[in-house]
């Protein structure tokens, strides 16, 4: 300690680490790098900075702490740090049994969040070999296809106020408490809605619920086209998101990237189409596919799929069957010994699920793979080579929710 | 898995799941892929790895989107896969000492089996691992050596700071 | 004792003593000596004085100003997002800008560590000023202006490009990456769209043949078709893009985006400091809305001239009111009949309304009396004098200017750095160019055609 004043320091040096105003706030981690791709990423070239896009931030959805490496305002690598939203749900669903699984799967897509509650559900199901009524799979589908049009609504609004338009937030907020006060009204829920059961649903259709419906579903095509009308053309959004971030298919297929990314850039994967499920084979609705793979062709993708939603929407609420709208099943449940995995198509992938059960109340290993986790490994290759105000463009129009990435 | 996904037979593009499982006895790791071909995934099971040093080999090479679940699988249950570039922990701090999801980390208020262990684990975290370098405070040059800043209130030996 | 109290009740006193001097002072005769003197000092300088009461107003003016439009961004940007904005604090949320202004005032002011504090307090002092200097040479009506200067326009471009140097020390002394890439953004873009904000007005300048901004709003009375708008649409359509890039608005507001680095500059700042840079950002769109009348519609001058109208009727109209010739009678008609009038209102509305009791009536009367009359003294004084007829165009012309601002910053999203700067040097400074030489050669052309 003594003689270290009188020499000369360098942050190569990997045997000391001077504490200065500006290492404390430097993004670089006091501990020698444990990979090779740390090793390449800390390494500075003359003239990069660190900037760490920390986790309390306006533009990052949710807590996500991403070190840009950038060379004036180019950035030429990134590295995402997860875990400020870690809560150990796999660990917590393992403690309890399969119904409070349902409420401890809630909050990881708290966007649209019936879908992370169908995972634990459709997987006791699965291994149960449950038949679930019609009646209240065509339930499901309704209030998923809903969910899925409010969580697009809120895309719009959050792609728009990172590119700094402060009004499609709000007009993507209309739509969505239309939807989340007709499920309130449903389900007693606004945002965690807990309303999917092993066997069914909760509770049914009330006249509430089916009043706002009818009502919304008048005006909700009309509506979505004029709030989408002020980005759809606008010249300025047009050139933030046009020729950014362009995703090849085969680059799509490396990184896993699933749901309307996927679909933007050419390969039409739908997990509704591919492995059906709920009321989904009886339906009739397109899978609205893109080419171009850029952040534009996210956004309309997204827009074309409300209006999907929207076609299924009408076409359950016209072929909904009468009929008991849960299974009959024990209130404690065992589930014999087995392993299943199930898949939905939640509006940012493929939300996936892998369940074991060792014939005990507990489950004994229950996965959820959620989209945004994998979808969000490919800002890694995207956004390098582009500026820093497009790293919030590209990362926004991927659609990430941090209560699935960090489980 | 190469062939798997290369096989036109087979042509097994997505890879929907890789996951880590920790059956008590041994460790597995387990992929699910899909198919165009074929209605359902096909589930690829890795069993037999043991507890002590499980070992896979990654398939960052094939899906490059396979490295952020092989780091959650090495970060919840320690399984080590070869060839992944970037294995570090991606949910815990990076000097968290044991891997959360195994069967012997007991969480603090878990009733049904014995708590003894949960509690050291959650007493761990705050130690440094050997790893990591002693932080060396010295007062920044244009600072003056009768000027009082922050640093001065830290201990000689502490915590890593935080980044 | 209540706050409210404290502050009251001292100052109660202090006044009610300060009449007793004065009054005490008036009896002794040294009153009207001290007034002598000070007469003699204010006439003999009267330039000075009268460019320290301009200086001074100018200062007074810019708050309020700046909470009108604070207010007026509020309150629209939630109207175009089918939202109401405030509404409980004050009548229609009228005083939320003051709110806001008063809890600046009361946040911790604090420097960062590693921060250099004398540059990172100057900065925004710098910036304010920079705001804040610019309306020295704006004519608000005829006869107000701060000083009318014949290199007014000069003047005010090179003053508002100091605002780079207060920009750039922000930057740069907080302690911050994001400030300094907020500082940098900054300065570019300052600097690049300064060659378009100077070059569009080039025509405009020519046209009016002089630099003073009094002069350049002379040569455009008349009717609205004289304005230079319709002789320069393009200079204008520049000009307004330059200055909104100038003025760090929407969609030219990457130094302060905050959707991507914090806020840009003022990240670390807090408190009154922040306070003067928000200050200095309204200011700034209310005196660029300012100039842009000035330059292109007409400043002062209203948009239709009343005299041929009143001329062709041969009406005239003279608001001289004799108070001399009246007598006695203004203290009859001032003590008696004001509240002769309320109490005959206060009867109406009392027999018509009869839910309301008397003392409802009586007040609702006071209130709607003093409106009447307040209405009438303001016509009045937009009949007779010039000053005010001025003062109440430019006001609505440059309050539209900034409503539009507000407009656009609801509206449109962001342009990229290098998308802004592309587009200034590509784009715009030629356009400017051209403009000016078409201008020239036009006016060449017409002085040949019609001075031969």
């Amino acid at each position: 300690m003594t003689d270290a004043k009188t020499e000369v320091r360098s942050l190569d040096d990997p045997n000391i680490w001077v504490e200065t105003p500006a290492t404390i706030y430097d993004a670089i981690p006091p501990y020698p790098p444990r990979t090779e791709r740390e090793a390449e990423f800390y390494h500075l070239r003359d003239g990069e900075m660190l900037l760490n896009l920390g986790p309390q931030h306006p533009s990052t959805h949710g807590v996500l702490r991403v070190v840009l490496k950038v060379d004036g305002e180019r950035v030429t690598d990134l590295d995402p740090v997860l875990g400020y939203l870690h809560r150990g749900v796999e660990k917590l669903c393992e403690v309890g049994d399969w119904h409070i699984a349902i409420s401890q799967c809630d909050p990881l897509e708290y966007v649209a969040s019936l879908f992370s509650e169908a995972m634990p559900v459709m997987a006791a199901e699965k291994l149960l070999d449950l038949e679930v009524p019609k009646r209240a799979q065509y339930i499901r589908t309704l209030v998923w296809e809903l969910n899925r049009i409010s969580s697009h609504a809120l895309f719009i609004g959050w792609l728009a106020l990172d590119l700094g338009g402060l009004t499609p937030l709000l007009y993507g907020f209309i739509e969505r408490d239309e939807i989340v006060e007709m499920l309130a009204a449903l389900t007693g829920q606004r945002m965690l809605f807990n309303y999917l059961r092993i066997g069914g649903v909760n509770r049914d259709l009330n006249h509430d619920f089916l009043s706002r419906l009818g009502d919304w579903m008048s005006r909700a095509a009309v509506e979505i086209e004029q709030e989408t009308r002020l980005l759809n053309e606008n010249e300025i959004f047009v050139r933030r998101t046009r020729g950014m971030g362009v995703m090849t298919p085969e680059m799509a297929l490396r990184m896993r990237v699933t749901g309307p990314n996927l679909r933007a850039a050419g390969v039409p994967f739908d997990v509704r189409r591919a492995h059906p499920y709920a009321a989904y084979p009886d339906l009739e609705f397109d899978i609205p596919t893109r080419s171009e793979g850029d952040s534009y062709a996210r956004y309309m993708l997204r827009v074309d799929e409300i209006r999907e939603s929207i076609k299924i929407i009408d076409q359950c609420l016209h072929e909904m069957p009468d009929g008991p709208i849960m299974a009959r099943i024990p209130r404690l449940i065992r589930i014999p010994p087995g392993r299943a995995f199930v898949a939905v198509e939640s509006p940012r992938g493929e939300y996936a699920c892998y369940a074991m059960s060792d014939g005990s109340d507990q489950p004994f290993r229950l996965r959820i793979s959620d989209p945004s986790f994998w979808n969000l490994q490919s800002v890694g290759e995207m956004v390098p080579g582009n500026l820093i105000a497009d790293t919030m463009a590209i990362m926004a129009s991927l659609d990430p929710v941090m209560g699935g990435v960090d489980k | 898995m190469s062939k798997l996904h290369d096989d036109e037979q087979f042509e097994f593009e997505i890879l929907a799941d890789l996951c880590g499982v920790d059956t008590g006895t041994e460790m597995w790791a387990v992929y699910h892929l899909w198919s165009p071909r074929t209605p359902d995934w096909l589930r690829v099971i890795v069993p037999g790895l043991k507890r002590d040093d499980p070992r896979v080999p990654s398939v960052t090479f094939i899906w490059k989107g396979a490295e952020w679940p092989e780091r959650e699988a090495y970060d919840m249950f320690g399984i080590i896969f070869e060839g992944n570039r970037d294995l570090r922990r991606i949910y815990m701090p990076p000097d968290y000492t044991s891997f959360p999801l195994r069967k012997d980390f007991l969480l603090a208020d878990d009733s049904a089996r014995s708590s003894g262990e949960g509690f050291r684990h959650v007493e761990q975290m705050h130690q440094p691992a050997e790893n990591m370098r002693q932080p060396v405070i010295r007062m920044a040059p244009q600072l003056g050596d009768n000027q009082i800043s922050t640093l001065s209130q830290l201990p000689e030996e502490s915590e890593a700071p935080p980044t | 004792m209540t706050l409210a109290g404290k502050i009251l009740i001292p100052l109660l006193i202090l006044v009610a003593l300060l009449t007793v001097l004065l009054l005490v002072l008036w009896e002794v005769g040294v009153l009207p000596a001290l007034i002598g003197v000070v007469a003699d000092v204010v006439t003999s300088n009267i330039d000075i004085i009268r460019f320290l009461l301009a200086a001074t107003a100018i200062l007074l003016f810019t708050i309020p100003t700046a909470f009108v439009i604070i207010f007026m961004e509020l309150k629209v940007i939630a109207f175009l997002a089918s939202r109401i904005g405030p509404n409980r604090t004050g009548p229609w949320g009228t005083l939320a800008s003051v709110v806001a202004g008063f809890k600046v005032l009361a946040k911790e002011d604090y420097t960062p560590t590693g921060a250099d504090a004398a540059v990172f307090t100057i900065a925004p002092i710098i910036t304010y000023l920079a705001s804040v200097l610019t309306l020295l040479v704006i004519p608000f009506a005829p006869g107000l202006v701060g000083l009318d200067m014949n290199i007014g326009l000069l003047y005010f471009f090179a003053v508002s490009g100091l605002s780079v140097v207060g920009l750039m020390m922000g930057g740069w002394s907080s302690f911050n990456k994001y400030s300094l890439l907020g500082g940098l953004r900054a300065a570019a873009q300052i600097v690049s769209y300064e060659l378009p904000l100077v070059l569009a007005p080039v025509g405009v300048i020519m046209l009016a043949g002089t630099l003073s901004l009094n002069g350049i709003v002379q040569h455009q009375a008349g009717w609205f078709w004289d304005w230079y708008v319709f002789q320069q649409p393009l200079a204008f359509v520049v000009f307004f893009i330059a200055a909104t890039a100038e003025g760090n608005r929407t969609p030219f507001d990457l130094t302060e985006a905050d959707s991507e680095i914090v806020a840009g500059f003022a990240t670390e700042y807090s408190g009154m400091r922040f306070g003067f840079f928000f200050f200095a950002e309204y200011v700034g769109v209310f005196v660029l809305s300012a100039l842009t009348t000035v330059l292109f519609f007409g400043g002062w001058n209203s948009p239709i001239d009343p005299r041929p109208i009143l001329d062709f009727f041969h009406v005239t109209i003279n608001g001289a009111i004799d108070l001399a010739g009246m007598g006695i009678w203004l203290l009859w008609a001032v003590v008696l009949g004001v509240p002769l009038v309320v109490f005959l209102m206060t009867l109406v509305i009392w027999t018509f309304k009869s839910g309301w009791s008397f003392v409802k009536s009586l007040v609702v009367a006071f209130v709607l009396f003093n409106v009447i009359a307040a209405a009438v003294v303001l016509i009045w004084a937009f009949v007779s004098f010039e000053v005010v007829v001025g003062l109440f165009w430019f006001m609505v012309k440059a309050f539209t200017f900034a409503f539009v601002f507000v407009w656009m910053r609801g509206t449109l999203p962001r342009v990229r750095i290098d998308q802004l700067m592309g587009f200034a040097w590509k784009w715009l400074v030629e356009i400017s160019l051209v403009n000016a030489f078409v201008t020239a050669g036009a006016i060449l052309v017409v002085q040949q055609v019609t001075g031969r």
